[in-house]
Formats: C-alpha cells, sequence, structure tokens
C-alpha cells in the first residue's frame, strides 16, 4: 500500500475527547463502539502529570477498597488515560464466553478497573502499603521511596511485547552479532554518501544537469 | 473507514465511494498508472520519448565479507552515541587539520579549499544546497 497511507496508519491520532476503555484504540470492538462521530461527555479526573505516575505494570499494588479489599495482587494493565488499574485476578465478574443454542457458553472471570485511589504500592520490605513519591538518588537517578520506611521500590522489569528474553536470545541467520552491530566501523568524511560509492564502484560522471529554476 | 461505512449505513447499499480509484478500476480502456514519476516527454504531440537517466539505478557496491545484515541481534545494548551533526563533523575531521597549520604556522585563511570549504555548489554533480539529490 501506500508509503502516505501506512505511516498513518503507524501515528494515528485518537480523535478529540476520546473516551478510553477496556479494549485497544484501533480494535474491531473499538471501532464498533467509538465511531470516529461519536462525542460524549468529557470525564473529570484527578489532575495528574505524566511525571507523577507511580504505578507500572508488574507491580504488586494492594486494594484498599471494593470487593478485593485488603489483597494484593500484581499489576497486569495500566491505562494512564482513565487512571485504571487492572490487578491480575482482583475485582473479578464473571461472564459466559461463546454461548450458541442451548450451550450456556464458558464462565470466565474478567477483572474490572480500579482507580488510583483504590490503590497503594508495597513496600518490598515488610509487605505492607505506603505512601511512595519520586526522588533522586546521590547518583542522580529518579526512583520510587517509600514515606514509611525510606526504601526504595525498584522499578518492574519491563517484558518484551513478544515474550522474547533477550539473554536467552539465540541469533537467526539474518541477525547481526552484538560485536557486529556495536563495532565502529565510521570513517568520517566530507564526501556525501553518493559521491564515496561512484568513487568505490569507478563511475565517472562529467555530464552536469542543466540549470533550472523553481519558484 | 470502509468497513464502519457498510456497517452503520444499515439498509444503504452500493459501492464504497470513497475508496480510492486505482488502475485496477474503471473501464478496460481507462489507463490509469500508480503515481510514479515521469521518464520522458512526449515527441511530436503522440510518441513518447524515454530517457535513460531519468530510469532510476541501483548502485550497490560489492557486498561479500560484509558482516551487517538485515536485522540486529536482541542481545545488543542500546547505542550511547549522539547523532552526528555537521558541527560534529566538523571537530572531528577538519579542525585537527587547521589545528596542525596553525601550529605549524601554514594557515591561510584565504586558501580554505584544502579543508573542504566550498564557495559555491556551481559546478558539483551532487549539490548540497539546494539539494538535487534524492536522500
Amino acid at each position: 500500500m501506500r508509503l502516505t497511507a501506512l505511516l498513518a496508519m503507524a501515528t494515528a491520532k485518537l480523535p478529540p475527547g476520546y473516551r478510553h476503555g477496556t479494549h485497544r484504540p484501533g480494535s474491531y470492538a473499538d471501532k464498533i463502539r467509538n465511531p470516529p462521530w461519536l462525542r460524549r461527555r468529557r470525564l473529570i479526573l484527578e489532575p495528574l502529570s505524566e511525571e507523577d505516575w507511580k504505578v507500572f505494570k508488574g507491580d504488586t499494588v494492594e486494594i484498599l477498597k471494593g470487593k478485593d479489599a485488603g489483597k494484593q495482587g500484581l499489576v497486569s494493565q495500566v491505562i494512564r488515560a482513565r487512571h485504571w488499574i487492572f490487578v491480575k485476578g482482583m475485582n473479578v465478574h464473571y461472564r459466559y464466553l461463546g454461548k450458541y443454542g442451548d450451550y450456556p457458553g464458558m464462565c470466565v472471570p474478567s477483572e474490572a478497573p480500579l482507580m488510583l485511589r483504590q490503590i497503594t504500592l508495597i513496600d518490598p520490605a515488610d509487605r505492607k502499603p505506603t505512601e511512595v513519591e519520586w526522588r533522586y538518588t546521590e547518583e542522580g537517578e529518579r526512583v520510587r521511596v517509600s514515606l514509611r520506611t525510606g526504601r526504595i521500590i525498584p522499578l518492574p522489569e519491563v517484558e518484551h511485547p513478544d515474550g522474547i528474553v533477550p539473554e536467552l536470545w539465540i541469533d537467526g541467520p539474518k541477525d547481526t552479532s552484538v560485536d557486529d552491530a556495536l563495532a565502529k566501523t565510521y570513517k568520517a568524511s566530507l564526501k556525501t554518501f553518493e559521491e564515496e560509492i561512484m568513487e568505490l564502484t569507478g563511475i565517472a560522471e562529467t555530464r552536469r544537469a542543466r540549470k533550472s529554476f523553481w519558484y | 473507514m470502509g468497513l464502519l461505512a457498510e456497517l452503520t449505513r444499515g439498509l444503504v447499499r452500493g459501492a464504497d465511494r470513497m475508496a480510492e480509484f486505482t488502475s485496477k478500476c474503471g473501464s478496460r480502456f481507462h489507463k490509469k498508472g500508480r503515481g510514479i514519476k515521469g521518464m520522458g516527454f512526449k515527441v511530436k504531440g503522440r510518441r513518447f520519448r524515454l530517457i535513460q537517466e531519468m530510469i532510476p539505478e541501483f548502485v550497490v557496491p560489492d557486498l561479500t565479507g560484509f558482516k551487517l545484515k538485515p536485522y540486529v541481534s536482541y542481545k545488543a545494548p542500546e547505542g550511547e552515541e549522539p547523532a552526528l551533526t555537521a558541527k560534529q563533523l566538523f571537530m572531528d575531521f577538519v579542525a585537527p587539520q587547521i589545528e596542525k597549520d596553525v601550529k605549524e604556522g601554514t594557515f591561510d585563511p584565504h586558501n580554505l579549499e584544502k579543508y573542504g570549504f566550498e564557495p559555491t555548489q556551481e559546478g558539483k554533480l551532487f549539490q548540497l544546497y539546494p539539494k538535487n539529490y534524492v536522500r
């Protein structure tokens, strides 16, 4: 397809006033529920800047309010636009999937999102809920510090979306090895790339383009 | 958008009028291209004169023993070198030569061509400004 169309697809902007739901923006279900002409009332959210965001996917959090109050769980998904946090296996309601004819369908648990106010981060030392703040270490690194004990809460490891573990990766025939990729073979020169290639292949071009003007 | 138009317009039937009109559409006498740049001009109103120089030709040097491949291993860490700027290129390549000449006392401010200075881009095949090469 056309390159411009492909690039436009890659950097698709959401319409103004788009309300994020549990479906990924751009998916089939999302396109059905949020057609381009839909204009819903804007939701009111607690003002929170992007830098002050503290909860990430893979963190252990404790739920304060709701059905599973007092339980700890792993964050499986975060939707920052709505201040939503999905904790794996918590705040669950049941629904039936794949119903047809007389077959009632498979009963499946699905997690409902929790708001930021219903969640706290956990101090890994004593595994109790704490208030957390962003602070800087002596080296200049920005870390989350629990206000009760003063211990640093490390950021959870970001998992590769494909499930690939870089340490266990085996290079294929089309993969450049690490040494070849990091080898510095660049020699600074004032020639353009085209001039260098012409020299390498021995092309000599003495003709010059006729002078043209445009406005 | 075509899918949504089909779904939400219900009983309205017909072709997708918003789709792009490509060379696959229309009658067999309707000839249409796919948007390539012209490679010649029409002579005597009808005959097309092709100019060989306007046809793109890929010049690829010999790649035997070339170690870089299409993909990079996942094990490779992210690079830390900043992107090359004109100032960095000058400091890496030209500044040492000028420094050497200044120390020897042979620096001539009227003969900057030996360090790569180009007073005009006229007469060059690949002019930097206005850029006359694709890349």
